[in-house]
């Protein structure tokens, strides 16, 4: 078969069969947009979590002179002895702990003033109700466990938190947020699938006398096969471009736009994930749904038409 | 050109027998009605030849090839040695004439101009070098049939089959018909032609091969349509 012959055999197949065609090109465009969130959410993920884990630290909360119904701070507020203390015996946990940055109580109560600026609650918390700390980076943050064995209920320590805790939380959610869109890109490829082996029966029919006259003159199996495997594979790709581009707009005005500009504001501590990300999910995403094609609609073939 | 050995067919098991114990050998250049009434196994046998169907037992070879031992994959290069004509015509209606022709040279890959040359020459054959920009419906039914025949033979194959070509023609046109095949015959291709057109066949005074139940009960050279028995 010459290939001017077969691009007129398939834009004949594509116009004849428009209706089929429209809905096989959304249908691929809505599941591989779903797929494309799934991946870029979980991309996210990796991407927020490195950013975090890296700022993220443990906390060491030193007592205030009214938290004396903690235990290790019945003495009041911290004294310069326990405050030296546990500066040395954190030196000594090197090489988990990387590094130590003390805060000290005027600087924890300025922080405070900073972030809730606009709240009328500032006003009513005295500055010795805000505890001094110290900031402690660990080269394995998993190995937080060992700093509050180490400093909880140690004198002069009214508290040990381990910052990942909240953000896990945000992880958490765009963990669920991504499973979620994986699941219904899994239901909508299905439908793709589905969608595609019915689309390739119809046309069959349509096409049978044509088909019946090819077998008849000797065309071989591949030459009759083609033009159906072509046409699934232009409308595919053509869901997939379209997927692309719907990616591409969520990506620059929903993410890059809106979502970087409302945190902004949260002093800008989350990455987001960008275009390049996209780029980098797109070859996946149209590799696969022209697998998909091929093989659904070969399977296809195979089953309805009688070469 | 065409052999079957002890060819037995029958669709499924329990099935009365399509064809039984068929012996046949049509050899190159050969015109050969197979007539017999309906269900005899005329589709049958020429469904044989054209590997639409295997058969139960025996042996069928085609243009040298033993079918049996054909593997699935060549099958469509042994079709390409046979043109294959039948009642309905089985036209594309959406074509011209000379498109309906040209396509079988398209699937097969020919060149533009292999195309452009040939498919005049075979409208020519059949007498309808000037009706190449008709659609079929605007074609009487010999019309359509003599296009259905430069279809066939568009591809130069050297057997043709026909399969009741003239079941839906009058009998002039029908004459006509069978008069285009003679002449395809003539050029050196081997026809094996279904038919149970009486006036057809003892008008032309062709072998004939007559199948009753599935069996070949008269093979006979320059026959009629019944035998004509002695006095």
């Amino acid at each position: 078969m010459r290939p001017g012959f077969l691009l007129g055999e398939i834009g004949n197949g594509l116009r004849r069969n428009v209706s089929m065609v429209v809905s096989v090109v959304l249908v691929t465009m809505v599941s591989l947009f779903f797929l494309g969130i799934g991946l870029l959410a979980q991309q996210q993920v990796s991407t927020a979590k490195g950013f975090w884990y890296d700022k993220v630290e443990v906390s060491i909360f030193l007592c205030t002179p009214g938290a004396t119904e903690v235990a290790s701070c019945s003495e009041g507020g911290v004294t310069e002895e326990q405050r030296e203390q546990v500066r040395a015996d954190l030196e000594g946990l090197s090489p988990l702990v990387t590094e130590v940055f003390y805060e000290s109580n005027e600087e924890a109560y300025e922080r405070f003033r900073e972030q809730f600026r606009n709240s009328p609650v500032i006003d009513s918390i005295p500055q010795e109700a805000i505890p001094e700390s110290f900031r402690v980076n660990l080269s394995d943050p998993s190995r937080y466990e060992v700093i509050r064995a180490a400093f909880e209920n140690a004198p002069g320590v009214e508290s040990v938190e381990d910052q990942r805790e909240v953000v896990d939380k945000l992880f958490t959610f765009l963990g669920v947020l991504s499973v979620g869109a994986l699941a219904l890109a899994v239901a909508m490829v299905v439908c793709a699938v589905l969608l595609i082996s019915t689309t390739i029966r119809l046309t069959a029919w349509t096409r049978r006398r044509e088909t019946a006259i090819k077998r008849m003159v000797g065309a071989s199996a591949f030459s009759i096969h083609l033009p159906f495997i072509l046409e699934t594979v232009v409308a595919t790709l053509l869901g997939a471009a379209l997927a692309v581009g719907l990616l591409w707009a969520t990506v620059r005005y929903g993410v890059t736009g809106f979502l970087s500009e409302l945190l902004a504001g949260e002093s800008g501590l989350i990455s987001l994930v960008g275009e390049r990300d996209l780029w980098l999910i797109t070859p996946f995403l149209v590799g696969g749904a022209l697998l998909l094609a091929v093989v659904t609609a070969w399977l296809a073939l195979h089953r309805h038409v009688r070469v | 050109m065409i052999t079957l050995e002890n060819v037995s067919l029958r669709y499924a098991k329990g099935d009365p027998w399509a064809l039984r114990d068929v012996d046949l050998d049509v050899t190159r250049g050969e015109f050969c009605f197979v007539v017999g009434q309906s269900g005899s196994g005329k589709s049958s046998l020429l469904r044989l030849v054209i590997v639409e169907q295997a058969p139960t037992s025996g042996r069928v070879l085609v243009a040298g090839h033993d079918l049996g031992e054909l593997p699935q994959r060549r099958v469509h290069l042994l079709r390409r040695q046979i043109g294959t004509v039948f009642q309905d015509f089985r036209l594309l209606s959406g074509k011209t004439v000379a498109q309906n022709v040209a396509y079988v040279l398209q699937v097969l890959g020919a060149r533009r101009h292999e195309i452009r040359q040939r498919v005049p020459e075979t409208l020519a054959l059949v007498g309808l070098q000037d009706k190449g920009r008709r659609l079929p419906h605007e074609l009487s039914g010999g019309e359509q049939q003599r296009v259905a025949i430069a279809r066939a033979m568009v591809n130069k194959p050297p057997i043709l089959l026909a399969d009741e070509p003239t079941g839906n023609l009058d009998p002039d046109t029908s004459s006509e018909i069978v008069a285009i095949l003679d002449r395809i015959n003539r050029a050196g291709t081997t026809v094996l032609m279904a038919t149970h057109d009486t006036s057809i066949v003892d008008q032309f005074r062709k072998r004939v091969v007559q199948l009753h139940e599935g069996r070949v009960v008269r093979d006979q050279a320059e026959g009629g349509y019944r035998q004509v028995v002695a006095p």
